[in-house]
C-alpha cells in the first residue's frame, strides 16, 4: 500500500510540472557562457570566458544591442558533455539565454541537438571536431575553422621545414586524432619518412612505453598531438630519454603554463606550436590586442580572438534581428559574415543596420563568412618557444590552402 | 529557476535511480558486490547507438551502423546488458565480497578500454554523435518534460517489478540465499542459478537506462563512461540506504538534486564559476559525511515503510 502510494506521488508530481510553465523578466540580454573551467581544458576556458567579457563590456560601452544592454552567465562544463547538456537547459530555460557560446568539441557534438530543439545558437570558438563538418550549420557555429585545416597546416609546415624523417605521437582524442590523419597524409605525400605513428591513451603517469620505439628511430621531429596533462609528461619523458630533434605541437600546448611546468630549455628554439590563428597584422587584430593589453595587461591567450568575435557577431545579429530571441539571431547570423557593407566593431555594425545597410563583420580572428556547416575559413600560425615564450615564426593565411 | 532545477533532478535522479535500485537487488539483497555497474549501462547506451546509427560515412571509424527505429535499439539495449551480465556473471558469481567487487571492476574497466581503443565498435575516443531519438514534439510534448517523464517511468516500473519480485516466493529465495546459503542448498535451492538470475535480471534495466541515456545526451563515448559512474551509485545508494528500492531512488535524487543546486546560482563573472565548481566537490563531500553520520533518508525510509 505504502509502496503504490509513494508511487503514485511520483506520477502526480511529474504531472504538475507539465502544468508549470517558467518565466524570467526580459530586462536586456543574456549570452550564456558555456566552458570548460575546470579539467584538461580548464585553461582555455578562462582566456574564452574572458574574452567574451571583453567583448561584451564593448558592445555595451556602444550602447548595447536593440535588445537591450547584454549581460553573461557563466557556467562550467567540466569537459563533460553530460555536464554540458545539464547547464546548457538551465541556461535556456531559467536564464532565457539567446546563445550559447564556448563549449568544446565533445560538449558541442552532444549539444547540436539541444540548439535546433530550443532554437539557440551554440558558438564555439575552438571546437575543430570535423563531426561538426556534417551536423554543423544551422544553430550550430563555430568561430574557429575544422581540424582539418589544422592537420594541413601541421603537414605543409613539416614538408616546408625540410625534416627527413618524423614521427607521430596523438592522444586518443577525436581533436587529435583527425588533424593528424590528415598531417600523416600531407607528410608521406612529401616522401618524408614516417617512422612511428602512435596513438596514446591519456592518464597514464608515464608514456616511456610509447616512447622507446619513437627515440629508437631518431626523427628529425616529433609531431606531438596531445593534452596539456600527457604532453608536458611526453615531452619531459623524451628529454630524459636523450631525444635532441625537434618538436612540433598542437594548439593544446600553445599556452604559456607550459613553460612553468617544464624546464624551457627542453622547448627553448626547438620547439615550435601550430595553432588556429588570426592575421596578427589585420588591423582587426591589432586593435583587439591593444584593447586586451589595456583591460587586463595581457597579450590575447589562444582563441581570445575567435571568442570575442563570437560575442560580437551575436550581438550583430542580434541587431539585425527582428526579434530578441535565438530564433531571430540565428537567422541573420550568416548574413551578417557576408556580403555587405564591411564593419568590424559592433559600434559601426549598429550604425550601419540602423541605416538599413547590410553588414559583413571582418572580426579580431579574420573574415568569418560561414561556410553551410557554419564554419569559417582558418588561418594559422607556426610559433617558435624563444626565452620561454611562444613567439611567432610562420603564418598561413586561408588563402596557402586552397 | 525552480521549475528548471525540479525537472533536471527528476530526470538525471530517476535514470540514475534505476541503476541504484538494480544495484540494491544485487547488493542489500543478493548479496553481490558489483564494482562495475557502469560497463552494463555502457552495454546499453551503445547497443542502442550501433543499432540506430547510420552506416559508417566519410571519417567515421565504427563498423557497424544498422538504422532502425529508435523501439529496435531500445530492447537491443536491454539484451546487450543482460547477455554482458551473463558472460560476466556467470564466470564471476563464484567469487565472494571483495573478490567479486575486484573482478567486476576490472570487467568494467576492460571494457570501458576496449570502447576506448577498438574504433570499430564505436569510433573510439570520438564516439557516436547525433544519436538518433524520438521526438516527442510529434506528440505535441515539451522534450525536457517527455524525457523526465520517461526517465520516471523507467524508474517507476523498475521499481514496480523488483517490488513484486521480491515480495513474491522468489523473492524468500533470495533473501534465503544470502541470509543463509547452507540453509538454502540444504533444501534443494541452486543458490549459483539464483544468483546468476539476481546478477542478469537487475543488469537488463541498467541497459534500458543507458538508452535512455544515449538519447538525451545523443552522443556514446568512453568518457561519458567511466568508473565515477559507478562510484556515483554506489554513494547514492548509501547515502540513501540500503535494503528499500524508496531508500535507493531517495539517495539518488537527493544527490543529484545537491549537485544541481549547487550550480542552480547564475554567475556573471568567471572567477564565481570557478570557485562554485571547486565548491561543489567540497559541499558534496561534507553533505555525504553528514548524511552517512545522521542517516536521515534511511530513517524516513524505514518510516515510509513501516
Amino acid at each position: 500500500m505504502t509502496f503504490r502510494k509513494t508511487m503514485t506521488a511520483a506520477v502526480a508530481l511529474s504531472t504538475a510540472l507539465a502544468t508549470t510553465q517558467p518565466a524570467w523578466a526580459a530586462d536586456g540580454v543574456t549570452f550564456g557562457v558555456l566552458v570548460p573551467l575546470t579539467g584538461e581544458l580548464g585553461e582555455f576556458g578562462k582566456i574564452v570566458a574572458d574574452a567574451v567579457q571583453l567583448g561584451v563590456d564593448e558592445i555595451n560601452a556602444a550602447g548595447g544591442t536593440k535588445c537591450g544592454p547584454v549581460s553573461i552567465a557563466v557556467a562550467d562544463t567540466g569537459g563533460s558533455a553530460e555536464q554540458a547538456i545539464r547547464e546548457a537547459n538551465k541556461m535556456i530555460d531559467s536564464e532565457g539565454v539567446v546563445a550559447i557560446l564556448g563549449p568544446a568539441s565533445g560538449e558541442m557534438v552532444a549539444l547540436v541537438d539541444l540548439a535546433k530543439r530550443k532554437k539557440t545558437p551554440m558558438m564555439s570558438p575552438y571546437a575543430g571536431t570535423i563531426t561538426l563538418n556534417e551536423i554543423g550549420g544551422d544553430y550550430v557555429y563555430r568561430t574557429v575553422s575544422s581540424d582539418l585545416g589544422d592537420g594541413a597546416a601541421s603537414g605543409l609546415w613539416l614538408t616546408e621545414k625540410g625534416y627527413k624523417s618524423v614521427a607521430f605521437l596523438v592522444q586518443n582524442e577525436e581533436s587529435t586524432i583527425s588533424p593528424a590523419q590528415v598531417a600523416k597524409e600531407a607528410v608521406e605525400a612529401a616522401g618524408i619518412e614516417l617512422t612511428d605513428f602512435i596513438v596514446y591513451n591519456p592518464g597514464q603517469p608515464s608514456y616511456q612505453a610509447e616512447l622507446i620505439s619513437v627515440l629508437s628511430h631518431n626523427p628529425d621531429a616529433i609531431y606531438l598531438a596531445g593534452g596539456q596533462e600527457s604532453g608536458v609528461t611526453v615531452l619531459k619523458e623524451a628529454a630524459a630519454g636523450g631525444f635532441e630533434g625537434e618538436w612540433l605541437l598542437t594548439a593544446d600546448l600553445a599556452v604559456p603554463e607550459v613553460f612553468e611546468t617544464l624546464d624551457p630549455r627542453i622547448l627553448n628554439d626547438r620547439a615550435y606550436v601550430e595553432i588556429a590563428e588570426a592575421d596578427s597584422s589585420l588591423p582587426e587584430f591589432k586593435a583587439f590586442s591593444q584593447l586586451t593589453m589595456d583591460k587586463t595587461g595581457k597579450a590575447p591567450g589562444p582563441f581570445a580572438a575567435n571568442s570575442y568575435d563570437m560575442a560580437m557577431l551575436s550581438a550583430i545579429a542580434l541587431e539585425a534581428a527582428d526579434a530578441c530571441t535565438g530564433e531571430a539571431l540565428n537567422a541573420k547570423l550568416r548574413g551578417v559574415t557576408e556580403g555587405g557593407e564591411k564593419v568590424s566593431t559592433f559600434a559601426a555594425a549598429k550604425e550601419a543596420i540602423a541605416a538599413g545597410t547590410d553588414v559583413d563583420y571582418e572580426g579580431a580572428s579574420g573574415p568569418l563568412t560561414l561556410d553551410e556547416s557554419g564554419t569559417p575559413a582558418g588561418a594559422y600560425m607556426v610559433k617558435k618557444a624563444t626565452d620561454g615564450a611562444w613567439v611567432d615564426e610562420t603564418f598561413y593565411p586561408a588563402s596557402a590552402f586552397e | 529557476m525552480i521549475y528548471s532545477l525540479i525537472l533536471t533532478t527528476l530526470m538525471f535522479g530517476a535514470m540514475f535511480s534505476v541503476l541504484t535500485v538494480s544495484l540494491n537487488l544485487q547488493y542489500a539483497r543478493g548479496g553481490m558486490i558489483n564494482f562495475g555497474t557502469v560497463a552494463y549501462f555502457a552495454a546499453g547506451a551503445y547497443a542502442y547507438a550501433i543499432v540506430t546509427q547510420e552506416p559508417p560515412s566519410g571519417l567515421d571509424q565504427y563498423a557497424l551502423g544498422l538504422n532502425a527505429p529508435w523501439w529496435i535499439g531500445f530492447i537491443a539495449a536491454g539484451i546487450a546488458a543482460m547477455v554482458f551480465a551473463v558472460i560476466t556473471g556467470w564466470p564471476t558469481l563464484r567469487l565472494r565480497g571483495e573478490y567479486l567487487a575486484l573482478t567486476t571492476f576490472a570487467f568494467a574497466e576492460v571494457f570501458h578500454s576496449i570502447l576506448l581503443n577498438e574504433r570499430r565498435i564505436g569510433n573510439g575516443s570520438v564516439g557516436m554523435a547525433n544519436v538518433e531519438r524520438p521526438d516527442p514534439a510529434v506528440l505535441g510534448l515539451d522534450d525536457t518534460l517527455a524525457y523526465t517523464a520517461a526517465a520516471c517511468v523507467l524508474m517507476l516500473l523498475t521499481a514496480w517489478v523488483f517490488h513484486r519480485l521480491l515480495a513474491s516466493p522468489y523473492g524468500r529465495l533470495v533473501d534465503a540465499t544470502h541470509n543463509d546459503e547452507i540453509a538454502a542448498e540444504s533444501v534443494g535451492k541452486n543458490t549459483a542459478r539464483v544468483r546468476l538470475q539476481i546478477f542478469v535480471i537487475s543488469a537488463i534495466p541498467i541497459g534500458f537506462a543507458g538508452a535512455l541515456y544515449a538519447m538525451i545526451t545523443t552522443l556514446v563515448a568512453p568518457a561519458l563512461f567511466t568508473a565515477e559512474v559507478t562510484f556515483f551509485v554506489w554513494i547514492a545508494l548509501a547515502l540513501g540506504g540500503e535494503r528499500t528500492i524508496l531508500g535507493a531512488i531517495l539517495g539518488t535524487m537527493a544527490l543529484v538534486f545537491f549537485q544541481e543546486a549547487v550550480r542552480m546560482i547564475p554567475f556573471e563573472t568567471v572567477r564565481s564559476a570557478q570557485i562554485a565548481a571547486s565548491v561543489e566537490e567540497v559541499i558534496t563531500g561534507i553533505l555525504f559525511i553528514i548524511v552517512l553520520r545522521w542517516q536521515p533518508w534511511d530513517r524516513l525510509a524505514r518510516k515510509a515503510t513501516t
